[in-house]
């Protein structure tokens, strides 16, 4: 259960800049939430304040009870490996193949060498990289990009996928093979958390909208929710 | 454990090669720090030599009136060589500084002529003291001074070589506090030379490090490679220097030995071989760990 208590966020330590105005939010488990919004309407610092990236200037985030402003520094990687994210710009490891990418995200969790060698290689046949270990992120296509990032993002079965404007680089087809993976591992129990701009995305998804404008939300559309703004 | 060293030491030297050439120009940069460190080393091996040169040839003459007997001499030689400042005490008697007078001056047929006329020994019986330190030559006259043997001594030398004395002694210290200051300024400049470069590295990785922090990796589990990528650089640096000093070093010795008679560079450093080789891979492995450690920090604040 992800709780937003009366949250606000300032840019730069500077109060006259608000970004997130008085958020209250609630999203269970299991839920696809889509948050809709333009640009600038705060969508992005909402999943930044889950994966502690920032904090908030007021109010409180609250993850399964544990408010995430009290958490020790020690904690967050620990945080940040219950949540599987997936950015706009991949955030790949260009310096390492698309293999050693996933490995990457199992080994910081502590996975030994055999479990590695054998989900990788399954992990990145599911999203269609199965001929593509060796290559490194600068040899891949945007949409082979963005899957590897959600290859990387599923591989340690986080209870939580963020994903941030991940269809933004990529075209219609491309972006569509995203949703619907999203959508599949949403089947699966796991909770989705979609923020984006892309009306046809969201309409063809069906499923709860949270519309924001100017750091507040305006619209929550329960079930069956349209890109209305 | 085992695998997980395994891991951080395969990432570290991927991490390496991958970088080849930034790897290449941090490496060469750290070759020429611990080059100048060699030479550095090999300064002041020289400037050594030259101090215990000079003060090697410093020594006090005291020389006994002809009255003084063989034992009263031994006497005060056992009294000088009691005091714990006194390296040695060397004796020569007035037969022994005559034979020497003679070979000194064997090609003077003025001096040798003037010699046999002469029906008796002019030269005096005397004592050649060596001190630890030529800081002490002033402490051992005034012992001398305040001896019960005093009225046998006709004269002591030190106060016609006390300017000479204390010339040596100031170029001996200003030797040693020049070389100290400069190798230290040196030194300092050559480890914010390596620290800026492995800075630089690891901040071409900045996205890198902070992407791995956002996937959930803990602070040990990032930085790890990247100390011993730095502790490569340094390890890498530090064979090429063995390698390229030896024979630098080979070709340089006997042009400083015509300069410097009996300073051998090279001897130093064969005799020196495993004792050199270990530091500068210290030198070296602790430089780039060291830069390292301190360069990451800033990256992994996310």
């Amino acid at each position: 259960m992800i709780k937003f208590k009366n949250v606000s966020t300032i840019y730069d330590n500077d109060e006259s800049i608000e970004i997130l105005n008085g958020v209250n939010l609630e999203i269970k488990d299991g839920e696809f939430v889509s948050i809709i919004g333009p640009a600038g309407a705060g969508k992005s610092t909402l999943l930044r304040l889950l994966t502690h990236e920032i904090l908030p200037y007021k109010g409180e985030v609250i993850l399964d009870g544990v408010n995430l402003a009290e958490i020790s520094s020690k904690a967050i990687p620990l945080l940040r490996r219950k949540i599987g994210t997936v950015y706009q710009d991949f955030k790949l490891l260009s310096a390492k193949t698309a293999f050693e990418n996933v490995a990457f995200a199992m080994e910081v969790c502590g996975a030994d060498k055999g479990e590695i060698n054998s989900d990788v290689p399954k992990i990145l046949g599911i999203v269609g990289l199965g001929d593509k270990l060796k290559s490194f992120p600068h040899q891949l296509s945007g949409g082979e990009k963005q899957r590897l990032a959600i290859a990387r993002a599923l591989i340690h079965r986080p209870r939580i996928i963020l994903a941030d404007e991940p269809t933004g680089n990529l075209d219609l087809v491309n972006g569509y093979d995203v949703v619907k993976l999203l959508m599949k591992i949403n089947e699966l129990g796991t909770t989705v958390i979609l923020a984006t701009h892309n009306r046809e995305v969201v309409n063809a998804i069906g499923r709860r909208v949270i519309s924001m404008e100017k750091g507040k939300i305006v619209r929550d559309q329960i079930e069956n929710g349209k890109y209305v703004i | 454990m085992k695998e997980s060293f395994k891991r951080i030491f395969d990432v570290g030297w991927a991490n390496f090669k991958r970088n080849s050439y930034l790897s290449m120009g941090t490496t060469g940069v750290m070759v020429l720090v611990l080059f100048l460190f060699s030479g550095l080393m090999s300064l002041n091996f020289i400037a050594s030599q030259i101090v215990s040169g000079l003060e090697e040839k410093v020594d006090v003459s005291v020389y006994f009136k002809n009255d003084a007997s063989e034992e009263e001499i031994a006497k005060v030689k056992s009294d000088l060589e009691s005091l714990g400042t006194v390296k040695n005490v060397e004796y020569v008697s007035k037969d022994q500084a005559l034979s020497e007078f003679k070979e000194r001056h064997a090609g003077d047929t003025l001096v040798q002529d003037s010699l046999a006329e002469l029906d008796e020994n002019p030269l005096q019986a005397s004592l050649n003291v060596k001190a630890d330190d030529s800081s002490q030559y002033a402490s051992i006259v005034t012992f001398l001074e305040g001896n019960k043997f005093r009225s046998l001594v006709d004269k002591i030398n030190f106060y016609e070589n006390e300017q000479v004395i204390a010339r040596v002694l100031a170029i001996s210290g200003g030797l040693q506090n020049w070389g100290f200051l400069i190798t230290m300024a040196l030194a300092l400049i050559a480890i914010l030379v390596t620290f800026n470069t492995v800075r630089l590295t690891i901040y071409s990785q900045k996205q890198e490090i902070e992407i791995m922090r956002l996937v959930g990796g803990s602070n040990w589990h990032i930085k790890a490679p990247y100390l011993v990528e730095g502790g490569m650089y340094g390890a890498l640096a530090a064979g090429i220097v063995a390698i390229i000093f030896y024979p630098v070093a080979f070709f340089i010795s006997p042009k400083i030995e015509v300069l410097m008679p009996g300073v051998s560079l090279i001897g130093y450093f064969a005799s020196n071989i495993i004792q050199f080789i270990s530091l500068l891979f210290f030198i070296g492995i602790l430089l780039g760990v060291t830069s390292s450690f301190v360069a990451i920090r800033r990256f992994l604040v996310i």
